[in-house]
């Protein structure tokens, strides 16, 4: 890359040229640089070589940690991320103020465990659909699981979900922290507090857990069942005649501690801290527990073939995007550039995610800056992110 | 309570515990497999942090699962360290005038390091670890080529060691501030990985520093050994350990830590004496094992390095 040296110069030295290595002009002038990139014959081309619509590859490493019960090493480009997820006992008698409801909750663990057997086979078939009808737009839910769908039926799963979620975050189940103070990038060096990207990465992850509906309720519940132990969760009521000792009763929960730490940072935090979120809630395996009457805690059995896996819901897929605005001649001149990297964000003043669940659902839109990003380009990003679902659903396996 | 990160449950958690570790009924100490003279494999990789002036990855192969290691209680771990140095640059106008490179190390602890989960608040042990990777690395660093000039080393510990043996583990020792044998083999890593980021950084050294262990330890049904590298839960019992920083080519020592019950000398006629002295020399032997990788390894990255910059 070279630049013409400026007219005053070339008639006071005609002969010599003013030339400079690619990155020497990035950095001098980065905004004319990308617009150089962007606005050069051959079509739009970021400097990384990437068009504006092209995410870079992630891939995806689980089960490295040892002391963790799910995590992930993920990497986009140059952004290295590694989450690491475990769970910790909560018991119900140190909640404050708990009120057990043990028939409410057994009832929703039953329901909900009859969802997850009808929901795991339509699931399936319409992950096989959508690959097929990817950016048909949006389509009915009802006519593809026709056997059991009636508006009830829908009604009553984001019922169970929302309820399950509301639970979850009263309680403090999901406790997510970001960490970006390893010297992951020369902005962020270790000591003192968390950065203030680092506090909001933190709240935006823990308002999408709970926001999503991603996990399940009755996955954390502990149950204690007095009589028989290992019979079904959930009996009729008219056989409760006995005192409430009988009965059996959720005694403790799984915590879930969910830590996010960032080896290196090149641009896009959210997505890709987002996504080994994902992965490790994907691969976190937690040991078979129940409570100890005797001994008045929880026990977990150590036998890896008894540990359980956390049956996701959804499948979330963010994706972040910024406006970048040429200069010079292409002065107000606007590309949506993607998956930005750490150069590419410091040259744009507007950015925002979009967050796609399930079907096309956009699960959360968020957009700063000055109002130069519209309806039909948030629609296109939408069609992106679906785009990169299926990318990540393939990703996480 | 940090308001600035998102806390537990207000009443606490515990984390799991196995209804195995109760009974007693747990395996019996992992035996090591390795020869005593023999190092764990040792896997380095310069250049994971682009923006970093230097980077590095370490990782040290666990050892290799034994018949019990089918239980969740009982995972041998792998110490997995990544160093970021950052700098040479200028100090701030408020500081004030150094004629040397000011160094500042930090170790942090992952939360999911070790078998209890860690704050992100830094405690006394990270401090120490990290004032001895200093002392450690100031040796090395030619500091007088870099007046009014800050560099910050950062080591994160991904995955650390046990701080004791597994049976102690089991009877409900932690290891905590106190036990920390596992602190011995991290320190050794984290010398030899920020090595390895110095030098990806480009600052003049004297010599390529690299750390080693040697310990003497209690075999089931034997008598006290001597062995290099040792990963305490292969161990039914550390007596004394040492952890050096040694510069090979000017036989140099930076940094040295020992602890145990050790008699400082031998007057006996045995070839390898268990006193402080034969600790040291095999300590220095572990050192150069993983010199050599390290040269390997950095010579790789080199090469790479010239390569792109050749065709950029």
């Amino acid at each position: 890359m070279a630049i013409k040296p400026s007219p005053s110069d070339s008639t006071s030295n005609p002969v010599q040229t003013l030339t400079f290595p690619a990155l020497v002009f990035a950095k001098l002038a980065p905004t004319t640089f990308l617009t150089a990139h962007l606005s050069s014959p051959h079509g739009p081309l970021r400097p990384s070589g990437r068009s504006p619509s092209q995410v870079r590859t992630p891939t995806c490493h689980t089960g490295s940690l040892t002391h963790a019960h799910g995590s992930a090493v993920v990497r986009c480009g140059d952004t290295a991320v590694v989450c690491g997820v475990r769970g910790e006992i909560l018991r119900a008698e140190d909640i404050p103020d708990y009120k057990p409801q043990p028939e409410e909750d057994a009832r929703r663990d039953y329901e909900d465990e009859q969802d997850e057997q009808a929901l795991k086979i339509t699931i399936m078939a319409e992950e096989e659909k959508k690959l097929a009808e990817i950016g048909s737009g949006g389509h009915n839910r009802n006519s593809q699981s026709p056997d059991r769908g009636n508006e009830d039926e829908q009604g009553r799963r984001k019922r169970i979900r929302r309820e399950d979620s509301e639970e979850m975050a009263r309680l403090g189940l999901l406790v997510p922290n970001l960490e970006l103070a390893t010297g992951c990038s020369p902005d962020n060096l270790p000591g003192g507090p968390p950065s203030l990207l680092a506090q909001t990465l933190t709240q935006r992850i823990l308002t999408l857990l709970h926001t999503t509906h991603l996990l399940r309720m009755g996955d954390l519940r502990l149950w204690f069942h007095p009589r028989a132990p290992s019979s079904t969760p959930f009996k009729p009521a008219d056989e409760g005649e006995d005192e409430d000792l009988a009965r059996p009763s959720v005694k403790a929960f799984w915590a879930l501690y969910i830590d996010i730490l960032f080896i290196s940072l090149d641009g896009n935090a959210f997505d890709a801290a987002w996504l080994s979120v994902l992965a490790a809630l994907k691969d976190t395996r937690l040991p078979r527990a129940w409570w100890d009457g005797d001994r008045e805690t929880v026990l977990c059995s150590d036998d890896p073939s008894e540990a359980r896996v956390l049956d996701l819901y959804d499948m979330p897929v963010a994706l972040s995007f910024g406006i970048f605005e040429g200069d010079g001649e292409s002065k107000g001149k606007r590309w949506v550039l993607v998956d930005m990297d750490g150069f590419e964000e410091g040259q744009c003043r507007e950015g925002g995610t979009v967050v796609v669940g399930d079907g096309g659902r956009v699960v959360r839109i968020e957009k700063d800056g000055r109002g130069m990003v519209g309806v039909k380009e948030v629609r296109d990003l939408v069609e992106r992110a679906k785009e990169r679902r299926m990318e990540w659903i393939g990703v996480l396996g | 309570m940090d308001r600035r990160r998102v806390n537990g449950p207000a009443g606490g958690t515990a984390p799991p515990v196995y209804a195995s570790t109760l009974t007693g009924k747990t395996a019996s100490a992992a035996n090591r497999t390795r020869q005593p003279n023999e190092i764990r494999k040792i896997f380095v990789k310069t250049g994971l942090t682009p923006s970093a002036s230097g980077s590095a990855y370490l990782e040290l192969e666990s050892s290799p699962a034994t018949h019990h290691s089918k239980s969740l209680t009982n995972r041998t771990p792998a110490l997995k360290l990544t160093c970021t140095v950052h700098g040479p640059r200028p100090l701030p106008r408020s500081a004030p005038f150094s004629p040397q490179l000011l160094l500042s190390t930090r170790v942090k602890f992952a939360p999911f390091a070790a078998r209890q989960r860690r704050g992100y608040i830094p405690d006394a042990s990270e401090k120490d670890l990290a004032a001895h990777l200093e002392t450690a690395l100031r040796g090395v660093l030619i500091g007088e080529r870099w007046p009014k000039s800050g560099v910050d080393v950062v080591v994160t510990v991904l995955e650390g060691e046990e701080d004791c043996p597994l049976e102690a583990l089991a009877e409900g020792n932690q290891g905590g501030r106190i036990g920390g044998w596992g602190l011995m083999s991290i320190l050794s890593g984290c010398i030899t990985v920020a090595s390895a980021a110095v030098t990806d950084a480009g600052i003049d050294c004297v010599d390529l520093i690299t750390g080693g262990v040697a310990a003497i330890v209690r075999q089931p049904s034997a008598p006290l050994q001597l062995v290099l590298d040792p990963c305490p839960s292969d161990h039914e019992e550390i007596v004394a350990a040492c952890v050096i920083g040694y510069l090979q080519s000017r036989d140099e020592v930076t940094e040295l830590w020992a602890k145990g019950n050790i008699s400082p000398s031998s007057s006996g006629k045995e070839t390898k004496p268990l006193c402080f002295e034969t600790l040291v020399d095999l300590a220095v032997e572990a050192a150069n094992g993983a010199r050599r990788v390290l040269v390997e390894a950095i010579k790789e990255s080199t090469e790479a390095k010239l390569e792109s910059s050749a065709v950029g």
